[in-house]
């Protein structure tokens, strides 16, 4: 076994740069493990957080063994102790409507990126750059700039407080990131196949459908697992756009000022809450998620 | 799927639908962009140009009674000769250089890494997605739980180890490097992901290739991997670019742009006008200028991404 | 297929949706505040009303800017989402200067029991009038707040202490009552080693957080915020005594916990509760919790007292502190004026508000005055106390951009990246400029006071007047 080291041919012997490889291993190992730590770490601490009395939240050194305190969960509910409170009001009407919004929203903005990608992968046409750009470019924008203008035109129009409303934010805010990410896995699905379904007499839009489609199934539930997170914690539109009717969860139990100060275990409650959804959506695309693009018979790039 | 072909073929020749390309296709491009189209103009026309309208005149949204007068280039002038602006583009410049380029050379590792299999590799997986999927209202509060100087689990931790405790909200610098580990955190899964799905693609014909021609790791990685997975890659890096230029939530939360402004990103600034000060026409110029700033570096990333795309 | 399927799915989903709106035939009156006790509070005591086509909703925000910029959005695009909303008492300014809150004068002229008489007069200029003077109100006093001392009853009452203290310093330990003396007591009790502190206060770059205090400070050593008749603020706000004012402010970080000069009322309460203080400036709005065993650690030794004035470089002595608290405003744009009125007449029945003075403070003066109250629970006694040293903000529009520019540069000096003269400078000359741009003329005069508190309302006494002993 050969390996090059500062330009001079060594010789190794195969003992050495299987140790070397493993080490290589164990470092690249660690490494994970590492930033695995970092990553979940903080959310375990969320979740131990959750059933904290605010006492034992402040307690310094930290505390691994406590005595568990519902009482955020019951706030972000509005059941139990807090069953009363102003907070409960609405908790379930604001679920609903962040599902419905969060999920039409996902769907519409998948379909119409994925459409759009396509087209922009497969054809060259006048524009093409000019509206890849424009749609990029309706991301740039922070939101907190135009609020009052989304504000007084969706008031002016009868979308204020509506969940329609709130659909086409999350469409316009997402659409973008879609097209441009579907464009990038249609880009890897080879053209030939279309060639050869055209050739062979099909449409365009069956290639479309039957051929292509399937192939960037991963893309598509990547860009949907996106989309949907986006959607479900979209929170500057919503908390100015909505007011009852329409309120979305996250601003619904992020109002988590009390009698105590900032309420800590409702805040840490509401997160775990609002993660279960978005949990539940990415185990339900999971298989797709993780399956990138296949190329079948072709097999070369 | 060649028998599939031979069958449908025979349909389609029964039903005597030809395929008609070239119509077909400018009508599918008609049909697949539109409602696209539609759906954006709508939603952005109305605001870009109240936006670009107010930034020429002097308003405030919430004082109407106090009516609006021209202004001309007074907004942009004034705003362009404040030295505080400039500090908050240098600080958010620094802080999107920090982000993207841990949260890429990381995820990217990370994508790479679970490319083996291993146990429990896909549990790992789906659970290292979860930051990404929090709101950025609880990020914001549960970093600045942990970064607390005297009872977060951050300064525990160091004290453990021998270092003292560090004020990670109260300087500058320190809550640079805060700011940019809570903000790594939460969106280096999005790269992770990705990452993975676009190394996915490539096919294991060409691994068992350089396998057989006896390429290291490293060369496999940099030479094959790397470029090939290049194009989604570049998507990732504009993206999150994009985003984290206007990364306003998780400074807000941890130091309120504290000490002083000087943890003030250039969107923290446009928030603070246009809502807190509600100076509607200067808000507007300032985020006109941001978008331009934004738009000028995406244009350069872009066209280089047009490049790459057509190179393979 | 999957895509198929998402589009059937899609489309009875947005089908759902859309019938799923419930009609209500009866009348909504939507509030908003930010979520909290007193919230709760109000909608409990609405489910009472005796008119049931009439129904209360809470539109809750979190606290912070959130809630001042949900009502601004709403008054900005003239609409109707909310019919009342509770905004903190500085915001009557900027709300009814841009025109957006109904007159309430207009309602007491109409309304049989509503009058300026039912609240006391003080409270209802503090809560609703603008502008100041003028006897034209846009605000009813919703929830009366006012800034607070906290403190360890028995580090005070042991005797150990007092003997240490008295040894060290020549004079008894007592609660204090100016911010020198604070300044001694804090030191004695500050003992990192112990984990005990000897004061906290907020710092926070945040709302209102660090310059609460720092006012607190400074117009009690003589300072002011900026002069109302000719619109100065240089020479005002950076005079000698506001000077030394938030000097002394600065200074008391020495004895507080490290980290702590990014505190907002959160972290006080946290770390009080957790006993690394001796005293702590606090909101009376607390006190509840911070009396309740089972939120502080250590209830039972808490004292509330008065905060401490201070005695001059003129040698007066002065006690100011910064009022908090709600006031009640009617969106000009809400349609419902009439049922609102006819709530309003219920709600603020004594009835109602002595429900209200049991978990908030009332600004009811049948309330207040009732020999109930007082007896209510450990710092009623004190609050009323408290009412007349209290000062504000500007009640001017500007106030949110004023308060964000002091909030800056009293940041900077926490931080110590500026000296607390240059700070204050700084921040003078961007008032001016803020002043200037709103329209105010500002008329200089060819000396400003050292002392600014002498010309402007002034407060000054010769002998320190004891309130916590």
């Amino acid at each position: 076994m050969m390996a090059v080291a500062g330009g001079e041919c060594i010789e190794m012997t195969k003992a050495q740069t299987d140790s070397v490889q493993k080490l290589t291993q164990w470092f690249l190992i660690a490494l994970l493990a590492v930033y695995t730590f970092y990553n979940l770490g903080p959310i375990f601490w969320l979740i131990i957080s959750s059933l904290k009395s605010r006492a034992d939240l402040f307690a310094m050194p930290p505390v691994w063994f406590f005595e568990p305190d519902l009482s955020g969960y019951q706030q972000v509910f509005g059941v139990g102790a807090a069953a009363e409170s102003a907070s409960a009001f609405g908790v379930l009407d604001s679920l609903i409507s962040s599902v419905v919004v969060s999920t039409v929203g996902t769907a519409l903005a998948v379909i119409l990126g994925t459409m759009g990608g396509y087209v922009c992968s497969r054809f060259n046409f006048t524009g093409k750059n000019d509206f890849l750009f424009f749609v990029l470019s309706t991301r740039m924008l922070p939101p907190v700039a135009v609020l009052v203008f989304y504000h007084l035109m969706f008031a002016r129009l009868g979308l204020a407080d509506t969940r329609t409303g709130l659909v086409l934010v999350a469409v316009f805010a997402n659409v973008g990131l879609a097209t441009w990410i579907m464009k990038g896995f249609f880009d890897g699905v080879p053209k030939e196949i279309e060639q050869i379904a055209l050739v062979s007499g099909y449409t365009r839009l069956y290639a479309f459908f039957r051929l292509v489609l399937p192939m960037v199934k991963g893309g598509i539930a990547a860009t949907a697992g996106f989309c949907f997170i986006f959607a479900w914690n979209e929170f500057a539109f919503a908390s100015i756009l909505t007011t009852t009717k329409a309120k979305t969860l996250p601003v619904k139990i992020s109002a988590a000022s009390g009698a105590t100060g900032i309420e800590w275990t409702q805040i840490c409650a509401a997160g775990v809450v609002l993660i279960i959804p978005v949990l539940i959506f990415f185990y339900l695309i999971r298989k797709h998620l993780l399956m990138g693009m296949t190329f079948g018979v072709l097999g070369r790039r | 799927m060649s028998m599939q072909t031979t069958d449908a073929t025979a349909t389609m020749r029964a039903t005597g639908k030809p395929a008609k390309k070239k119509s077909s296709g400018r009508l599918m491009i008609l049909g697949f962009l539109s409602p696209t189209l539609l759906i954006l103009i709508f939603m952005v026309a109305y605001p870009i140009f109240s936006l670009v309208f107010y930034s020429f005149h002097n308003f405030s949204a919430l004082r109407p009674n106090a009516g609006m007068t021209p202004a001309g280039f007074d907004n942009y002038s004034y705003l362009l000769s404040d030295p505080d602006l400039w500090q908050r583009f240098v600080f958010t410049g620094k802080f999107v250089l920090l982000c993207v380029t841990l949260q890429m050379i990381i995820g990217i590792f990370v994508g790479y890494q679970l490319q083996k299999s291993f146990r429990g590799r896909d549990v790992i997986f789906t659970l290292l997605m979860m930051p990404m999927m929090l709101s950025p209202v609880v990020v914001g509060f549960l970093w600045r739980y942990m970064l607390n100087s005297e009872w977060g689990i951050v300064n525990y931790m160091l004290t453990l180890v021998g270092v003292g405790k560090v004020d990670w909200l109260g300087q500058t610098d320190a809550a640079l490097w805060a700011a940019a580990a809570a903000d790594t955190w939460m969106w280096t899964p999005f790269i992770i992901l990705l990452a993975t799905a676009a190394f996915r693609g490539i096919p294991e014909t060409i691994y068992e290739a350089a396998e057989v021609d006896g390429a290291s790791q490293a060369y496999v990685f940099f030479r094959i991997t790397l470029p090939m997975s290049a194009p989604v890659l570049f998507i990732a890096l504009i993206l999150r670019l994009i985003d984290s230029f206007k990364q306003y939530d998780l400074f807000f939360a941890l130091t309120g742009g504290g000490p002083g402004s000087s943890t003030e990103t250039v969107s923290f600034a446009v928030a603070k006008t246009a809502f807190n000060y509600f100076y509607t026409g200067e808000a507007s110029a300032l985020a006109v200028i941001l978008l331009c700033i934004i738009i000028g570096l995406s244009l350069i990333l872009v066209r280089h991404l047009m490049k790459l795309g057509e190179r393979y | 297929m999957k895509l198929r399927h998402t589009l059937m799915a899609s489309a009875a989903v947005i089908a759902a949706s859309a019938a799923s709106t419930s009609a209500n035939a009866d009348t909504e009156l939507t509030f908003v505040w930010h979520a909290g006790t007193c919230a709760d509070a109000l909608v409990e005591i609405a489910k009472d009303y005796p008119d049931k086509s009439v129904s209360i909703v809470p539109a809750l925000v979190p606290y912070g800017p959130e809630w001042h910029n949900k009502i601004a959005s709403e008054f900005a695009i003239q609409g109707d989402a909310f019919d009342f909303a509770m905004w903190d008492s500085q915001s009557t300014a900027e709300f009814a200067g841009g025109g957006h809150a109904v007159k309430i004068n207009d309602i007491f002229a109409d309304s049989d029991y509503l009058s300026a008489e039912i609240f006391p007069a003080s409270s209802l200029s503090q809560y609703g009038e603008y502008p100041d003077g003028s006897g034209e109100f846009y605000g009813l006093p919703a929830n009366q707040d006012a800034y607070g001392l906290m403190y360890r009853k028995d580090l005070f009452e042991n005797p150990d202490e007092q003997a240490a203290f008295k040894e060290k310093y020549g004079r008894d330990l007592r609660v204090p009552e100016t911010y020198q003396e604070a300044k001694e007591v804090a030191e004695f009790f500050t003992r990192p080693d112990e984990g005990l502190y000897g004061w906290g206060q907020m710092g926070g770059r945040e709302y209102d957080f660090a310059t609460t205090a720092s006012n607190s400070f400074l117009w009690s050593f003589g300072g002011e915020l900026y002069n109302p008749e000719t619109f100065e603020v240089e020479g005002y706000l950076n005079s000698p005594a506001s000077i030394d004012g938030v000097q002394a402010y600065v200074d008391m970080f020495q004895y507080g916990p490290p980290g702590s000069g990014n505190w907002g009322f959160d972290e006080v309460n946290a770390a009080f509760q957790q006993g690394q203080l001796a005293m702590a400036m606090q909101w009376f709005y607390f006190n509840g919790s911070n009396a309740d065993p089972e939120v502080n650690k250590f209830a039972k030794d808490t004292g509330f007292g008065i905060l401490p004035g201070a005695v001059g470089r003129d040698g007066k002595f002065r006690r100011q502190f910064s009022v908090g608290g709600q006031g009640m405003g009617i969106n000009k744009y809400s349609e419902k004026l009439p049922e609102l009125v006819k709530f309003m007449e219920w709600y603020f029945q004594p009835e109602q508000q002595e429900r209200y003075a049991a978990v908030c403070q009332t600004g009811l003066k049948a309330v207040l005055e009732s020999p109930d109250w007082q007896g209510l629970n450990s710092y009623n006694a004190q609050f009323s106390k408290a009412l007349q040293y209290l000062n504000d903000y500007w009640h001017l529009p500007e106030y949110p951009v004023l308060l964000d520019q002091l909030q800056e540069e009293v940041s900077n000096a926490v931080s110590g990246s500026k000296t607390v003269e240059q700070a204050l400078t700084d921040a003078a000359k961007k008032h001016e400029r803020t002043l200037q741009r709103a329209g105010h003329e500002i008329k200089r005069s060819d000396s400003t006071p050292e002392v600014p508190d002498q010309q402007i309302a002034p407060v000054g006494m010769d002998d320190v007047v004891p309130v916590n002993n």
